[in-house]
């Protein structure tokens, strides 16, 4: 019985110093494929960063009508931004290809649901970006035209207007790439409520001068008092 | 369903009518009684000119007979309902009055016109009569374009005043004092000029904006142009809640003829002044003051709130002195004319660039046309009629002084930025 149970161990041993031998060069490829990946993306980067630097990509942009793509870049320069995204895109290609060296089954499956994934990604990205530009233009429209209405809460409300656009946008983004759609939901709820109260809250406490300063002048203009101002612009 | 019946008698007046030597379009609200003066004061032009004087179709209400009745006692002189506002509200919207001009182009085209005139405007003191001064230099010495100079009070006509005017002068080299009217003659040779292909549609695909283009138009195409001294122009009150909506609507077209006159105003000089018809028309000035407190309330949100936007715009330099500004006590605020300028020419070229949405653009610098009002009205509140006068002088100076600045800012906008 002792010699079975020797055997039976040294079978398995063999096993799986056998399947680890195996998996040996498939590691080595995929370090290999990692490190080859590296330095492509970094030259790619280089170049790309080179070529946008040259062509004034990121006062382009702005004047394109993005300035906000800057806020949020790596020391505020688009052109890093775009040059690191493509080195990361590069050296994810590669982890994948190093990956299907080690096992193709289980590559092609990641591969599978990846780009399963991807046009939710994709639909994100749109709803993102299209969010963030009518979320800035409508708090630009609003600032304005508050403070052309003399209204000294317009920094407020146009910051108001604004995050109830992001939050709304973040929250589409976030169903879309179906992440926690119960918890999303929940919290869009509670915080899109919270703007609204606050704006209106706000608002209401803020015009209480704005009326009074109507009343008054809708009493002098009763009373007869001469409030005919002389400016004719046009 | 209303529409038909007018647009039937607008066809059969025209084959009735044939042909024009003068056509006025009236944008005014003028009586029965004031068209028939109308068409008499017409009548008395050398050469008995065939007249045909066209009237909002809206007008075209009971008391058509008393109209039929004017056109009965002055045999050349017709009148006739067309659609010249559109949709537009009458004396509200810019865009409306200036389709209303392209629309009297176009009919004086119909008709062959050797001119036509526009009168938009009721004036304090004058009868209908006036009309007649506006016709008679494109008729009688074959000018192309007459301009009204209405009397002047200092607080009437100011975005005229601090913009439009001296902006025009200083660009297109002549100094005509409203150059966007709306009273308006021109000859026949002009306003084809207005209703051609590239008069048609604005830079970009921009609409017609005939009141911003006439006088441009004539100036780059070296045409004769001559002002008619005229009296006061009576102004719609000031809506201050829709402000920032007419400041971009004059600007726009403004803005938009630069860029597409950029060859011609980039060659001019120095101004020169333009003949003027008639005998100057003395107003009575108001001395006492004025309240200014809400323009200046105004311009202190606009500076803590739209430094970002306007920091799109201007340059430091100019930041930093708008912020100096604000932190003056309102009776010692004055903003000076060099600096107004900078400002303006700024805002050209930020619409030039699209730097950010040319509304948002235009409407963001209502604050700032407010401040230079609020330091012109400390500076001339007591001033008399010279004083007034020499005052926008200076202005105008101002405006050809910087011109340097707009050519080099506007040929090189990266590398020239104070």
């Amino acid at each position: 019985m002792w010699s079975q149970v020797k055997q039976q161990l040294a079978e398995s041993t063999a096993r799986f110093l056998t399947r680890f031998a195996n998996l040996l060069p498939g590691v080595a490829a995929l370090v290999v494929a990692l490190l080859i990946s590296i330095v492509v993306g970094w030259i790619l980067a280089a170049v790309v960063r080179r070529l946008l630097s040259s062509m004034r990509f990121d006062d382009h942009l702005a004047q394109w009508g993005f300035p906000s793509v800057a806020e949020w870049s790596p020391r505020k320069s688009p052109t890093l931004l775009v040059s690191r995204a493509i080195a990361a895109l590069v050296i994810v290609t590669g982890f994948l290809i190093g990956i299907a060296a080690v096992d193709a089954e289980w590559t092609s499956q990641l591969a599978r649901s990846v780009v399963a994934y991807i046009p939710n990604m994709l639909g994100a990205a749109i709803v993102l970006l299209v969010g963030g530009v009518v979320a800035r233009f409508l708090a630009r429209s609003v600032l304005i035209g508050a403070v052309n209405l003399n209204l000294h809460y317009a920094r407020l409300l146009s910051l108001g207007v604004k995050w109830m656009v992001v939050v709304l946008t973040v929250a589409m983004a976030l169903e879309h790439l179906r992440i926690a759609p119960g918890i999303v939901k929940l919290a869009f709820g509670i915080l899109f409520g919270g703007i609204v109260i606050t704006l209106a809250l706000a608002v209401g406490l803020g015009s209480k001068d704005l009326v009074t300063k109507s009343l008054e002048r809708d009493a002098q203009k009763a009373s007869g008092d001469n409030l005919e101002e002389p400016f004719r612009h046009i | 369903m209303e529409v038909e019946p007018i647009h039937e008698q607008v066809q059969e007046k025209i084959e009735q009518v044939d042909s024009a030597d003068l056509v006025v379009g009236v944008l005014a609200e003028l009586g029965p009684e004031a068209l028939a003066a109308v068409c008499d004061a017409l009548q008395v032009l050398p050469g008995s000119p065939r007249v045909v004087v066209l009237r909002d179709d809206r007008a075209a209400k009971p008391d058509q007979s008393s109209v039929a009745e004017a056109k009965r006692s002055a045999s050349s002189c017709h009148l006739i309902f067309w659609p010249l506002l559109g949709s537009a509200t009458p004396g509200t919207s810019v865009v409306g009055t200036s389709a209303a001009h392209q629309a009297v182009f176009a009919a004086s085209e119909k008709f062959g016109a050797r001119a036509c005139c526009v009168i938009a405007s009721t004036l304090e003191t004058a009868a209908p009569g006036w009309i007649r001064e506006l016709a008679q230099p494109l008729l009688e010495r074959n000018l192309d374009l007459v301009v009204p100079q209405y009397a002047r009070r200092k607080f009437e006509g100011l975005l005229n005043s601090s913009i439009i005017s001296p902006l025009m002068r200083c660009l297109y080299g002549r100094r005509i004092h409203n150059p966007m009217g709306p009273d308006l003659g021109l000859s026949r040779r002009l306003f084809q000029k207005m209703l051609g292909p590239e008069r048609g549609a604005g830079v970009g695909g921009n609409s017609v904006h005939s009141l911003a283009s006439v006088a441009p138009a004539a100036l780059c195409e070296n045409l004769q142009v001559c002002e008619v001294y005229l009296p006061a122009r009576i102004y719609p009150p000031t809506d201050w809640m829709n402000i920032s909506s007419l400041v971009a609507q004059i600007l726009s077209p403004i803005f938009l003829e630069m860029e597409r006159n950029a060859a011609c105003w980039q060659r001019t000089r120095a101004s020169v002044s333009v003949s003027a018809i008639g005998e100057p028309v003395l107003v009575s000035q108001d001395t006492g003051t004025v309240d200014i407190s809400r323009m200046m309330e105004s311009f202190q949100l606009g500076i803590r709130d739209l430094q970002e936007i306007w920091g799109l715009v201007l340059p430091p330099s100019t930041l930093f002195e708008l912020r100096k500004l604000a932190r003056l006590p309102s009776e010692q605020f004055r903003m000076p004319d060099e600096l107004w300028v900078r400002i303006v020419y700024d805002f050209a070229l930020a619409h030039r660039l699209r730097t950010i949405n040319r509304d948002h653009l235009l409407k963001s610098m209502t604050p700032l046309y407010l401040a230079w009002v609020s330091s012109y009205a400390h500076d001339v509140e007591t001033a008399g009629r010279t004083a007034l006068e020499e005052r926008l002088e200076r202005l105008s100076v101002a405006y050809e002084a910087g011109k340097t600045y707009l050519v080099s800012r506007w040929r090189w906008p990266d590398q020239f930025n104070p």
